[in-house]
């Protein structure tokens, strides 16, 4: 496309520079943070914050969360995106279109919905109060549960978006060939269907599995202080303890939870096929 | 003649503006009401100083943190912060001494305003008392143990630890629960009835939300919340409990060497003088410290207002919640969050 590299690299510069002074730099001394101590270069952050048990456990919740999130968001999103792509064309548009729609809705909005849904006062608990499940309200917001919901709600369109694209890649004859050469549905999708779409299953995968560790309007909202998340904590630490050094440490885990999770991804994609 | 005259004036009005604009005033204070302090206390001061007043908001981790951030080079003048976050500062080295004799409407403050962290580093404007607002139509609350109670059990939330109010409340708890001054085990029986415990919150503005969704129906917090939850159509009550009422003060504080001395002690003396004072209580923005202040009786119902009230209020000396704080934030975090 290029005549030579100089003219491409001369369009991405502009880019570049962009990226690396307000976005690189300003995260990498921000980051250093968490190796830095009184004597130089430190791990000490880390040990403290592992020590205590309240980070441990809020570490293992986001990353319950996460993968809880992250594996949902696949099942229904294979399903879902199935669908999608074998609908007529006008039917495939409206419905794609009904996918992305939360999406221009703000998070905080999408979340506060949820406090109507599942409050005490909320349509879930009429409901099981009204069928006489229980004889009082439940409590559904505040818990992991509801955060769960919440964050698969926000995030599930990633993963179908995602998994729409990859799929409108398969060639359309080989799903009814592996059909009429006796494959069962289950042996079609993870044989036929799996393989050809782990290119979508990474992205759509690392999207929501990232999102759900990042997000902190809706594990502040459905969860509070009782359902802590790195997110949350992070806020704790810089707005009510001004600790920047613990803050730093829980930034660099959660970058690398989501490079961690995409090299899982990818190495389960690859076994696959 | 007419017009080098007419030049000349000019000339002079824009000279004293330049003059005034040379006097800045900037200020650290918290974010709510503040049209109602710029129509009662800045404007006012602006006109009578002939400065101008730079209002920097935020939290107070945030402002607290800009203070020491700036330290060599004071970019702010006088900042109003918490009993315990002025502690903080003073021990730090980062606010200087008052010299009541540089503030004229000392001595019209209540004698616990007048040096409240010790070595006049700080002076009291307002105080607030602290106690439990409760839905009275579904439960009545007389005591701070009621909270702890099986008729509120997955009904109440709590102040964070971390907050201004949650010492308070583990505090009045702790009378209620005759657990003596150490409040370690008062925080341990908090983590045996988390369960009970819809959410510990952090922001009143969080709890009035929760209580008008009927999420909550109990929880203790500052009186300076009380108007939202009165214009609630809830039936909200504010409770008596026999243990008493929590209450807590803020204060201001002169950051040090900051070279503006002089402007920020006429600041501090116009907000604590009684003109001022009256306007922000009838606005119920703040309650009063100086005595002199006389409001209507709607007004004062809303307020933590007269001698009666403030002597009564159970204060926390800010020098226990500095020392014991990170200790508290410990023991809650592993036996209440977790």
């Amino acid at each position: 496309m290029f005549r030579n590299r100089r003219e491409g690299l001369a369009l991405a510069l502009p880019a570049a520079i962009f990226s690396t002074l307000l976005f690189l730099v300003p995260v990498a001394i921000l980051l250093s943070e968490a190796f830095r101590s009184d004597t130089g270069f430190s791990l000490q952050g880390y040990v403290d914050f592992f020590a205590s048990p309240l980070n441990r456990s809020v570490f293992l919740r986001t990353l319950k969360l996460g993968v809880l999130v992250a594996g949902s968001a696949a099942i229904i999103g294979y399903a879902a995106a199935f669908c999608i792509v074998n609908l007529p064309g006008k039917a495939r548009g409206t419905v794609f279109g009904m996918v992305v729609l939360p999406l221009m809705i703000s998070p905080v909005a999408r979340t506060y919905a949820w406090i109507v849904i599942l409050g005490r006062t909320g349509i879930v608990n009429d409901a099981i109060v009204g069928l006489g499940l229980s004889a009082s309200p439940i409590r559904l917001l505040f818990t992991e549960t509801a955060v769960f919901l919440g964050l698969l709600q926000l995030f599930l369109p990633l993963m179908i978006i995602s998994l729409v694209s990859a799929m409108e890649n398969i060639p359309r004859d080989v799903i009814p060939a592996a059909r009429v050469l006796g494959a069962s549905w289950l042996n079609v999708f993870f044989k036929v269907i799996l393989p050809l779409t782990k290119e979508g299953l990474v992205i759509g995968g690392t999207l929501v599995f990232t999102g759900a560790l990042t997000a902190y309007i809706t594990p502040a909202i459905l969860g509070g202080s009782k359902v802590l998340m790195l997110e949350t904590l992070l806020y704790q630490k810089v707005n009510v303890s001004n600790d920047f050094v613990s803050a730093s440490v829980i930034a660099m885990i959660l970058i690398a939870m989501s490079f961690a999770a995409n090299l899982v991804l990818k190495r389960i994609a690859t076994a696959r096929s | 003649m007419k017009s080098t005259l007419s030049i000349l004036a000019v000339s002079c009005a824009m000279g004293s503006a330049a003059m005034a604009a040379d006097r800045t005033l900037t200020i650290s204070v918290y974010s709510f009401a503040q049209d109602e302090y710029k129509e009662a206390l800045y404007d006012p001061f602006e006109a009578i100083c002939g400065c101008d007043v730079v209002v920097e908001t935020g939290n107070s981790v945030e402002r607290m943190a800009k203070i020491e951030a700036n330290a060599a080079d004071p970019v702010i003048d006088m900042a109003v912060i918490s009993t315990q976050d002025a502690l903080t500062l003073a021990r730090k080295d980062l606010i200087a001494p008052l010299d009541p004799a540089k503030l004229t409407n000392f001595d019209k403050l209540y004698d616990t305003a007048k040096d409240p962290i010790g070595d006049h580093m700080a002076v009291g404007y307002t105080y607030y008392a602290s106690s439990i607002v409760y839905r009275s139509d579904l439960v009545e609350i007389d005591s701070w143990g009621d909270l702890l109670g099986e008729e509120l059990a997955g009904q109440v939330a709590l102040p964070n630890i971390t907050g201004t109010q949650g010492p308070l409340t583990v505090m009045m708890l702790g009378k209620a629960l005759d657990a003596g001054t150490d409040l370690a085990p008062v925080i341990t029986e908090i983590g045996a009835h988390a369960d009970d415990i819809v959410t510990f919150y952090s922001r009143s503005s969080e709890l009035v939300q929760l209580m008008n969704q009927e999420e909550v129906i109990a929880a203790p917090v500052g009186r300076f919340a009380w108007g939202s939850f009165e214009k609630s159509s809830l039936p909200f009550a504010w409770a008596t409990p026999k243990e008493g009422q929590a209450g807590g003060m803020n204060v201001m504080v002169m950051t040090k060497n900051n070279g503006n001395e002089d402007l920020a002690y006429q600041f501090m003396d116009y907000w604590l003088s009684t003109e001022v004072q009256t306007k922000v209580a009838q606005m119920l923005v703040d309650s009063p410290a100086n005595k002199d202040v006389v409001v209507s009786d709607e007004i004062a119902k809303n307020l933590t207002y007269g001698a009666d009230v403030i002597n009564a209020l159970n204060i926390m000396p800010a020098a226990e919640i500095v020392d014991n704080r990170a200790a508290w934030v410990e023991q809650w975090n592993t036996e209440v969050i977790q």
